[in-house]
């Protein structure tokens, strides 16, 4: 019997959705729907095209003809206002109306925006959307300097990116450390330094008061009592996930919508999954979120699947994440900070401030819990997989931290038998 | 969790009571994937070839490592760029290099640490089977035989 699937999103989780609905199930339609007005595309290299370093056909990471080739209606410029889980139908903003078998809440999550006087002024720029990228390229030739609210990772990629386009940056932070979501404070010191070296300003422990100007932004106010004249500001202070469609409905939801182990919500068939989920955090061992890219995919793979007849587990996803400044690569795997007062942690560490290097790795009773990996990040792989499979590292323990550390060391160790090695 | 390939393809095998751990197959990699293709010239070139396949020690053994190509591969998943896709007629894990920025993401997913991140030219490099040969470089350069080329064995 053929059924009809919608999958409200159009990105990382929607598109692994599809794909995956469409390898099960020829038959089937699939409807995904967009509130924005260009096919896929990947939210995650935004900067490096407002850095002039990618062309905006490079951001589509799916060949033209996917919705085509995989038989996928898709409906853009179309908001859906709310779900009604007892009746199994969408309700659009437009009025329009569509049933379903199975629905796939994949709405993603938009930025959030400090509640300061001044912050609707023309200037103020959200950075998600590749219309966020346009607007504040479009800006550029009139801008001298940008002042970047929040020192996590988009605020840093939007500072990247607009260094590289020659504007003053200036990053305020109100953390005493920049990516404080990721990093501990050496290796935040390390990041910090190598942006100061570009020439990217980073004002640590000071918060916006107020976006001074009348109309068009002149300056950002601090809580320190100084005033930073610039044209532009753009907000980079986390995201909150896109779930009013269900907030009437009976569907649960806490920061995100609850989504059980198999990405399933609390009513009919609706299933949700990337950065409007809210699953399971491995480390919290409670419900989180985890808005990655790679998070997203597979979830949205998961969920594919099990709309589809399957009944595959997700056991959850982990707080990791990579990224690179001016020749500086940066890993953060799951817990990387020792909570206070927890004294059965212990830390491996190898600094090298000279080379810009630095590994920390934090373990608990014989298993590792983290890492952060500066500079040098080959092997993070095999450090997430101990992570992710709780290895017992008792018999290598010594060697964690070794140059020739690698995934032969710990192969024995593992569940699964390797037929590489004969 | 499956991670290596359940076709017909061929991948590469390692006898490691064979392998002495002499590196000649990292070097038959690095010069086999540079632009000259010959050993004394790869050497002058501007962007250094990096070998993409390591030998690494661990227990008195020596295991040379390289890509899996996964079918089910954690790096394609975690690919933000889309430069990364696996090819099922190929059974490998393409790489579209000039499509790639550099996220590392790949490098931080990869359960073997296949993938090493070529810091200078930003770029992830990993075995690619010497796609467009008869057979890997590694296989010819191998002094001991410890390098196996066959099709997919029984897991």
């Amino acid at each position: 019997m053929t059924k009809q699937f919608i999958i409200i999103g159009n990105s990382a989780a929607g598109i692994a959705a599809a794909e995956t609905i469409r390898q099960r199930d020829k038959e089937s339609k699939i409807i995904m729907i967009s509130d924005e007005d260009c096919p896929a595309y990947c939210r995650c290299m935004l900067s490096y095209y407002l850095a002039g370093e990618v062309k905006e056909k490079t951001l589509s990471y799916r060949p033209a003809n996917f919705y085509q080739g995989n038989n996928v209606e898709l409906l853009l410029n179309k908001k859906v206002a709310r779900v009604d889980p007892k009746k199994n139908r969408v309700i659009c903003e437009d009025k329009t109306q569509l049933g379903y078998d199975a629905l796939l809440i994949a709405t993603g999550a938009r930025p959030k925006f400090p509640e300061v006087k001044g912050v609707k002024r023309t200037g103020v720029f959200g950075f998600r959307t590749i219309k966020d990228a346009q607007a504040i390229s479009a800006q550029l030739p009139v801008t001298k300097t940008a002042c970047i609210l929040g020192g996590g990772l988009i605020g840093l990629k939007a500072a990247y990116a607009l260094k590289k386009r020659n504007i003053e940056v200036k990053v305020i932070i109100k953390s005493p450390q920049v990516l404080s979501q990721m990093l501990d404070g050496q290796a935040a010191e390390l990041v910090r330094k190598k942006l100061e070296e570009h020439g990217i300003e980073v004002l640590l422990g000071q918060d916006v008061l107020e976006i001074i100007g009348e109309g068009d932004v002149k300056a950002v106010k601090l809580d320190s009592g100084k005033a930073i004249g610039c044209t532009m500001v753009i907000v980079g202070k986390g995201v909150s996930p896109n779930i009013e469609l269900i907030k009437d409905s009976e569907v649960r939801f806490n920061q995100g919508i609850l989504a059980d182990r198999f990405l399933k919500t609390n009513a009919g068939n609706i299933y949700a999954a990337g950065d409007a989920c809210e699953s399971f955090d491995l480390v919290s061992g409670e419900p989180g979120i985890n808005a990655l890219w790679p998070v997203a995919v597979e979830q949205g793979k998961i969920a594919g699947a099990n709309m589809s007849g399957a009944d595959l587990t997700y056991d959850g996803s982990l707080g990791m994440n990579s990224l690179e400044f001016f020749g500086l690569p940066v890993v953060s795997l799951a817990v990387y900070k020792v909570k206070q007062g927890d004294s059965a942690c212990e830390e491996l560490k190898i600094i090298n401030p000279r080379e810009n290097k630095y590994k920390k790795l934090i373990l608990k009773n014989n298993r590792l819990l983290g890492a952060v990996l500066v500079g040098e990040i080959k092997n993070s792989g095999v450090y997430l997989r101990l992570i992710r499979e709780k290895i017992d590292l008792s018999g290598f323990k010594d060697k964690l931290l070794e140059e020739n550390f690698g995934y032969p060391v710990i192969k024995d160790a593992l569940i699964e038998r390797d037929t590489t090695y004969v | 969790m499956l991670f290596a390939n359940t076709n017909t393809m061929k991948q590469l095998y390692y006898d490691v009571k064979k392998c002495l751990g002499c590196r000649s197959c990292e070097i038959a990699c690095a010069v086999a994937h540079s632009l000259a293709g010959e050993l004394f010239s790869a050497l002058r070139e501007e962007k250094l070839s990096l070998p993409r396949k390591k030998v690494l020690p661990a227990g008195g053994k020596n295991y040379p490592l390289s890509c899996r190509h996964c079918q089910d591969a954690k790096c394609v998943e975690a690919c933000m760029s889309g430069c990364l896709v696996y090819n099922k007629e190929k059974g490998i894990v393409e790489h579209d290099e000039p499509r790639c920025v550099g996220c590392w993401m790949c490098v931080m997913v990869c359960p073997f640490g296949a993938i090493r991140p070529n810091l200078i030219a930003k770029i992830p490099i990993r075995c690619d089977k010497c796609k467009d040969k008869d057979e890997p470089a590694c296989l010819k350069a191998c002094p001991t035989g410890a390098i196996i080329w066959q099709e997919e064995r029984e897991k």
